[in-house]
């Protein structure tokens, strides 16, 4: 005759985490803070700092320079544009690597995994390989602005999958089991069951794609030819600002696409612990 | 598992699978076995030329070395770091957990433009200052190596946290009311327990190290035999009009990678199979 | 005395978790904590073994003053709800794991451990890992590793929670017979007022981070202090504003003086027993009466028989407070 569940499982129990930080560990998060800030902090910090030294108007005058403008409403366009079809090609794949079953599905994992592996410049090489001047399907997107979304897709490919395979998962049938047995339709089920509770993922997945599509530079320069007006990214052009010892101008460029970072860091931030909260 | 979330296979699910593989076969798989093919279009030689080249074999040590080091930093920094942010609460916590995956989603051009503004000899904020105890940084291995170990700081990090989290506190409790000190702890119970997270952000770090192209290229210099990685090697090869000795280099770095990614595939499913059989029983 | 617990207080942020406890266990005594999910039981083990530390008050250990010494110096044996069974470790390694942070040699290890396998039956399983065995089995390693570095106390935290109900059984007598043999000071939490009336020499009811009452078995079923009590030990029902168990309600058919006349609505065969609900008037809730069956036969009960209750000779009882309030501390007993 029991009274009542204990519901509270001891692993929950976040007792350690309460104890302030032991001589050992301060030590530990004192030396892990200075590497930190010397490797991530004071670069990005220096970044920032160069590019507002020359004041507002310089800074503007160089992120809104022409060729700049084209390169940055290019990439954004493509950041954007693939995110959208990650949205939905990696919510795809997600689902047929967790419901469905098939010989072979194996390898998809595997697939899924190379773009994130291979040196983006091999990543480059490998695209000029099927798309370029030699493409044994006829597609010659080299030197064009395709090229630039090709290489996007390619780079960004797992980052919904990887977000959204693991909710999946963890996601209870019986729900949507629920569902059915209360007349839903699968489309249904779909929309108002599964989707809501792959959001946060996807979300997740889909700003995380699109900060690595703002910032990506090695596997498009090979195919996209860097035309400037055409096929040119915002990397790319921080590049030759570098090279042609522009250092504020490129860190005004940089700037930006630091911004962007940051702010798809926060965004993460949020999304990551509702994936939690809902897991 | 996979039996009990099969999906009802109805017309949908058929149309989605070969969509899914037509996908990702003319994304990834065909454009990856072409880089094979080309590599051996004439047999091996291509191959046996890029390995005979002393300079292409200085960029594969760089490479290396570089790749090596920058894992062994941030293995021991990710380690402690997950520790930190799982097992203790201080200050600024959760700004900095947010902060540690800065570096995933920054441009790699960004990333060598940071590190030369603080590291450069001429004019950086601490260049000058490092150089005259005799350090080079930019334009010199250190600067490869830091270039290498900021991309790839985040990657142990992610794999350790979620694991530390659900090992939870008990077995570590455990130790520490049967005698054993934090440290005792650590390395008897903590470690092993999270072993394989350990080494699948070894791998990937690696991997991901290995193949860093952009912020090698702002802060290496690309000299020849100095401090040209391999992946700068590939993009001066094809941009020399010599596109077999580049897709040779490229096949050997790809195969590295492919190699890393069914080490953490197998490992991986080791590891899932060990969890399911222990929930279960 | 083995524990001595005085004036602990411990708060979550506002939450007040235990409120001025003071405790008292012999040594060589097996004391279980028993109380509702959420009461505080779980808390005040941490704090008797140093794995939590109390916002005031003391903590003594076989003489020894404990309150500031970390887990590691209080030589306790901890037992977890969920074993915490170290899985990358053989059973046999689980085991010696205390023995060789103290650093004995290695053939005194090997002993030890043997004995200790022996005695909570998992000699043949020493090499197995943890997720090899059995809930059950796992419970007993973690037993044998706690009693491995022979604590001064041993503390469990609902150790047979996790098991299903015939193996937790079986447990529980084993821990009975266990603790008649090596006779170390042992507490163990549970929230099953079974488990601690059978296994308990003495029972700590604690609910609302306060110590309700301490006790014998005996003494918490025959005398509860108060109405919180009496409830959490068994089931109760309200006649003519007394509290008190269901079997002790006397049931005639014909009027008694002094008992009140009801009407029965239903009675229920329950194995043995007969449940029989029955409508006192002037009082809201129907009155709960449980007999053998043969005394319910004998008395031919149907829905709609009039009847006369009245508490039996010497029965628990306890006066009915109004719901909201506290229990009444004076209690009426037999
Ligand atoms: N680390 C903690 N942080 C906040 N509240 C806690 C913590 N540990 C326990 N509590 C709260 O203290 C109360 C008593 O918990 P516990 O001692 O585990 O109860 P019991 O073991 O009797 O079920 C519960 O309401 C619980 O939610
Ligand atoms: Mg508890």
């Amino acid at each position: 005759m029991t009274v009542a569940l204990e519901g509270r499982p001891g692993r929950a129990r976040p007792t350690l985490v309460n104890h302030n930080l032991t001589t050992a560990s301060g030590i530990g998060l004192g030396v892990s803070m200075i590497w930190f800030s010397l490797l991530v902090l004071i670069p990005l910090t220096a970044v920032l700092v160069t590019a507002s030294s020359g004041g507002w108007a310089e800074f503007w005058r160089s992120i809104t320079n022409e060729q700049t403008r084209a390169a940055i409403r290019l990439t954004v366009m493509a950041a954007a544009s693939v995110t959208l079809v990650n949205i939905v090609a990696g919510t795809a794949i997600a689902w047929v690597l967790v419901r469905d079953r098939f010989p072979g599905k194996g390898l998809l994992e595997l697939v899924i995994d190379i773009p994130f592996a291979l040196p983006t410049i091999v990543a480059g090489l490998v695209l000029v390989s099927l798309y370029g001047n030699d493409s044994p399907l006829g597609l010659h997107l080299a030197n064009t602005s395709g090229s630039v979304y090709l290489a996007f897709l390619f780079v960004t490919l797992p980052f919904v999958v990887r977000m959204v395979q693991p909710v999946l998962e963890e996601l209870d049938m019986e729900v949507e089991e629920a569902a059915a047995s209360l007349g839903a339709g699968r489309a249904t089920i779909f929309r108002r069951v599964v989707l809501p509770s792959l959001a946060p993922a996807i979300a997740a997945g889909a700003a995380l794609s699109f900060a690595r599509a703002m910032g990506e530079y090695g596997s498009l320069v090979l195919l996209s030819g860097n035309l400037p007006f055409e096929s040119e990214v915002t990397s790319v052009r921080i590049l030759s600002a570098i090279e042609n010892d522009n250092q504020a101008a490129a860190a005004s460029i940089a700037a930006v696409l630091l911004v962007i970072s940051l702010l798809v860091i926060v965004a993460l931030d949020i999304l990551q612990r509702r994936v939690a909260r809902r897991g | 598992m996979a039996e009990t979330r099969r999906a009802s296979a109805g017309p949908t699910t058929y149309v989605l699978r070969v969509l899914v593989i037509a996908y990702l076969a003319l994304l990834v798989a065909w454009p990856v076995v072409l880089v094979g093919t080309n590599a051996f279009a004439n047999g091996t030689q291509a191959m046996v030329d890029v390995l005979a080249d002393p300079d292409t074999v200085h960029a594969l040590q760089l490479s290396a070395i570089a790749a090596v080091v920058a894992t062994v930093i941030n293995t021991v920094f990710g380690v402690t770091i997950s520790m930190l942010l799982v097992r203790k609460e201080f200050p600024g916590k959760r700004v900095l957990s947010a902060l540690i995956d800065l570096p995933l989603s920054v441009s790699p051009i960004v990333v060598g433009l940071a590190l030369m503004l603080v590291y450069g000899g001429r004019n950086g904020w601490l260049g000058p200052t490092v150089e005259d105890w005799g350090l080079q940084v930019v334009f010199a291995t250190p600067g490869i190596v830091l270039a290498t170990a900021f991309v790839s700081l985040p990657l142990v990090i992610r794999e350790v946290v979620p694991v530390l989290h659900e090992l939870g506190t008990e077995q570590e409790q455990a130790a520490q009311s049967l005698g054993a000190s934090g440290w005792q702890t650590f390395w008897r119970i903590t470690l092993p327990s999270i072993k394989w997270a350990v080494i699948y952000g070894v791998v990937l770090t690696l991997a991901r190290s290995l193949g860093e192209f952009g912020a090698v290229k702002v802060v290496s210099g690309n000299v020849l035999g100095e401090t040209r990685t391999a992946t700068l090697a590939v993009e001066e090869r094809y941009l020399n009009f010599d596109q077999e000795g580049a897709y040779a280099l490229a096949f050997l770095l790809a195969s590295v990678s492919v190699l890393a990614i069914l080490v953490v595939f197998v490992l991986r499913a080791r590891g899932t199979r060990h969890r399911a059989f222990e929930r279960q029983s | 005395m083995s524990i001595d617990v005085s004036g602990v207080n411990k708060r979550y942020g506002e939450f007040v978790a235990l409120q001025d406890i003071n405790l008292t266990l012999p040594t060589g005594q097996l004391t279980a904590l028993l109380g509702p999910s959420g009461g505080g039981k779980t808390t005040l083990l941490r704090i008797i073994a140093g794995l939590e530390t109390a916002d005031s008050g003391s903590v003594v250990i076989e003489g020894v003053e404990a309150t500031r010494l970390p887990v590691q110096k209080r030589n306790v044996g901890f037992v977890f709800q969920h074993y915490a069974a170290f899985k990358h470790l053989s059973v046999a390694r689980n085991v010696a794991f205390g023995l060789e942070i103290r650093k004995k040699p290695k053939d005194e290890i090997r002993a030890k451990v043997d004995e200790l396998l022996r005695l909570v039956h998992l000699d043949a399983f020493a090499d197995r890992l943890p997720s090899q065995l059995s809930g059950g089995q796992r419970q007993r390693m973690a037993l044998a590793r706690a009693l491995a570095i022979e604590p001064s106390v041993l503390l469990l935290d609902e150790p047979f929670g996790a098991l299903d109900a015939k193996v937790r059984k079986e447990l529980r007598d084993w821990l009975r017979r266990l603790h008649d043999e090596v006779h170390v000071t042992t507490v163990f939490v549970t929230h099953d007022q079974e488990e601690a009336l059978e296994v308990a020499d003495e029972i700590v009811v604690v609910n609302e981070g306060r110590v309700e009452q301490v006790g014998s078995p005996d003494q918490l079923y025959d005398a509860p202090a108060n109405e919180f009590v009496m409830g959490f030990l068994g089931e109760v029902t309200v006649l003519g504003g007394v509290r008190l168990r269901p079997h002790d309600v006397e049931m005639t058919t014909a009027p008694v003086p002094g008992a009140l006349e009801g009407r029965v609505v239903r009675a229920l065969r329950v194995g043995f027993e007969v449940r029989v609900t029955v409508d006192v008037a002037g009082q809201d809730a129907p009155v709960t009466v449980v007999m053998t069956r043969t005394h319910a036969r004998s008395l031919g009960l149907e829905p709609g028989t009039a009847v006369w209750l009245a508490p039996a000779e010497g029965a628990t009882a306890v006066a009915s407070a109004t719901p909201a309030a506290r229990p009444a501390p004076e209690a009426v007993a037999g």
